[in-house]
């Protein structure tokens, strides 16, 4: 027999996965219309549970009612904490996918077979973010890139690992173009290989055009 | 234990025995009997995130009665707590609850349980011991170069025994195995990667 | 929550931040000196020893135009007296840091305040040089671990004339392994009776705390949660105590108010 706030722990279930996992699964739209709609019953019900008392109800004088409102109000309060987890920690992650520099459109275009059965969105497959996500993702970006703009002599989405070595050698995996460094151009062609600057190329190899040798 | 704590909304999830100390018509849902008046005196298991404030909610009414009085949930039982002190090592708290320390501190909230928080503070305590010396084994930190025939043989896995005790392990044990084995990880990798030089 | 660092340094900050540590090199050749945003570095006349920053000490041996002189310590004899202090002497607590140069001060507790014969100031670890030729044998200095390391791999055969490399790797394991046990015994510590004692973590090197900060703060919160609870109902029955005796309070009273 499903109870009122099971629906909910289903979502946090799924946040509880997310945190542990490198990409986003897909967004629960039906999970989240369910739950979001069984705090909109429950208000139901409280608000028929107190109509035949007109604004005048006694707690002390009808105990019965009153721990009946309890239950729904702390179901009500349940579901909303669960539904705020769920996209909270959505949305942590998006920010960090979006820190570490991924498209997008890669995310967009996640295509995660969903083994999740009934509980899966009904436009299974699709997109793994909302629409609403999305738009997040987007402006975040934005605003990431407005505040990285103010510096234009230090990556703040760069690597975070101390350097051991100020030059490195690398391998073009992919033609990359002319880069201009400290010592003057070079000509990223596939399978090249050249020794630079690693402040030169940090950006090049996060994309995948380098890699780091040795 | 922000609000947005998952692992803290999950151990709210959690069930304890609650009795309902007054009839209450609308609750009937709660026995499995939706439609039925929920009889004073009937036991249900409640989430925490519910029993808790029906415990302590006053029922308004000039003796201070409240809705429900509730007992220990089956993974604090006594036996439970007796296995503990004699051997803390030795219960795979996972099979009591996946939550079980977040669900007893929830309940020595409620309850004036002193015994059990001396107990379950030893237990946590030399459990953790054992699960940082399991953690280095399996991070495989490699230090085995001392060709003691012992040092190596521990190094090369875990064993039966130590397989059962972290399979044993409850959510909060869990995250200390990972940030211990993170550790342990770290330190052979930042080894291995000077030796590259 | 974008950063996806644990709090506190990791292995290759700690390993980064060693790199300031001070070292002696023989130089091979002349160079002059180079003002680095942490000071001038002395000008090399071999065959004249000089203290340099490890990173620059390393580059140096790179290009084969110094070689580094081993701290006093990191001979196998000294590692073995401190293996013997770790495991027979004091099995339980960490082997003491290098001793400071002079008593602490009173009014900057933890810092050393005598000011140097030519006028510079001392600090304490991991500021002060406890890598350089004169540093005392037998004690670990803060980026012990770090600093062996470095020099086993990069300079290998100035490390050689202290003793076999095999075995100065293995007095490091040893090290490595006894006290990585007793920061998991640490733990331990902290369920005995009547509230456990805090753990000293003295003598204990950057590296180690990088790989046990993560397990050691998550018992001790482990233990914090769980105390707190039984914390919070004796304060209630302290305050519900004190509020009853309020009225009038006896001398006994006030004296069995001592005795808890």
């Amino acid at each position: 027999m499903p109870m009122y706030g099971d629906l909910g722990n289903k979502l946090v279930s799924h946040a509880k996965r997310t945190q542990n996992l490198a990409n986003l699964p897909p967004y629960q739209t039906e999970l989240v219309r369910d739950v979001t709609r069984e705090v909109r019953d429950l208000d139901k019900d409280v608000a028929s549970l107190l109509e035949p008392f007109q604004g005048s109800f006694d707690p002390a004088a009808d105990q019965a009612t009153a721990c009946t409102l309890l239950v729904n109000h702390l179901s009500m309060r349940r579901n909303k904490r669960c539904l705020l987890a769920y996209h909270r920690t959505r949305t942590d992650k998006l920010e960090e996918l979006v820190w570490n520099g991924a498209d997008i459109l890669d995310l967009a275009g996640q295509q995660v077979g969903n083994a999740n059965g009934a509980t899966a969105g009904a436009d299974g497959g699709a997109n793994s973010l909302s629409p609403q996500e999305e738009d997040y993702v987007r402006q975040y970006g934005d605003l990431l890139a407005a505040y990285k703009g103010q510096w234009t002599d230090i990556d703040l989405t760069g690597s975070l690992e101390p350097p051991r070595d100020l030059f490195i050698d690398v391998r073009v995996l992919k033609d990359a173009g002319e880069i201009q460094t400290e010592y003057g151009a070079i000509n990223l062609t596939k399978n090249s290989q050249f020794y630079v600057r690693q402040g030169d190329v940090e950006r090049l190899i996060a994309q995948g055009y380098l890699q780091k040798l040795g | 234990m922000s609000y947005y704590d998952i692992d803290s909304i999950l151990t709210d999830a959690e069930k304890i025995p609650c009795t309902f100390q007054l009839d209450i018509p609308d609750l009937g849902y709660l026995d499995n009997s939706p439609g039925q008046p929920l009889k004073a005196g009937t036991t249900v298991n409640l989430p925490l995130w519910l029993a808790e404030m029906l415990v302590i909610a006053n029922t308004g009414s000039v003796d201070n009665n409240t809705f429900v009085t509730f007992d220990l949930p089956p993974a604090l039982g006594n036996d439970v707590v007796s296995a503990l002190k004699a051997d803390p090592r030795a219960v795979p708290l996972r099979d009591r609850s996946a939550h079980f320390y977040g669900l007893a501190t929830h309940m020595m909230d409620l309850s004036e349980e002193q015994e059990l928080g001396q107990v379950l503070r030893k237990t946590f305590v030399s459990r953790a011991t054992e699960i940082a010396l399991h953690a280095r084994k399996v991070g495989g930190t490699g230090h085995g170069h001392k060709g003691k025939g012992k040092d190596e043989s521990s190094n090369l896995g875990l064993g039966n025994a130590g397989e059962e005790f972290l399979r044993g392990l409850d959510d909060w044990e869990r995250k200390l195995f990972r940030k211990a084995h993170e550790g342990a990880k770290a330190g052979k990798e930042w080894m291995e990667s000077i030796k590259k030089y | 929550m974008a950063l996806s660092l644990p709090p506190g340094l990791t292995h290759a900050e700690v390993s980064f931040l060693a790199e300031m540590e001070m070292v002696t090199v023989v130089p091979r050749q002349r160079l002059d000196s180079i003002d680095l945003l942490s000071g001038k570095t002395p000008a090399l006349r071999p065959p004249h020893r000089a203290d340099l920053p490890l990173w620059l000490a390393l580059l140096l041996k790179k290009q084969r135009r110094a070689n580094i002189v081993p701290p006093p310590w990191l001979h196998p004899a000294s590692l073995s007296q401190i293996v013997h202090r770790e495991t027979k002497e004091d099995p339980s607590a960490f082997s003491e840091p290098p001793p400071l140069p002079s008593r602490a001060s009173s009014r900057h507790p933890g810092f050393a305040s005598r000011q140097g014969e030519d006028g510079e100031f001392i600090v304490s670890p991991p500021f002060r040089a406890s890598c350089t030729a004169d540093a005392p044998a037998g004690y670990l200095p803060y980026h012990w671990l770090e600093v062996a390391e470095a020099l086993l791999a990069y300079a290998g055969d100035d490390v050689a004339g202290l003793g076999s490399a095999g075995e100065i790797r293995g007095l490091l394991r040893d090290l490595v392994e006894v006290r990585a046990a007793k920061m998991r015994d640490s733990a331990g510590t902290l369920g005995a009776e009547g509230g456990g004692g805090v753990v000293s973590l003295r003598g204990v090197g950057a590296l180690e705390l990088a790989e046990n900060r993560g397990f050691v703060l998550g018992v001790v919160d482990g233990v914090r949660k769980i105390g707190a609870s039984v914390e919070a109902s004796r304060r209630e029955e302290e305050m519900e105590y004190e509020g009853a005796g309020g009225g009038g309070v006896g001398e006994d009273e006030s004296d069995e108010d001592m005795g808890i």
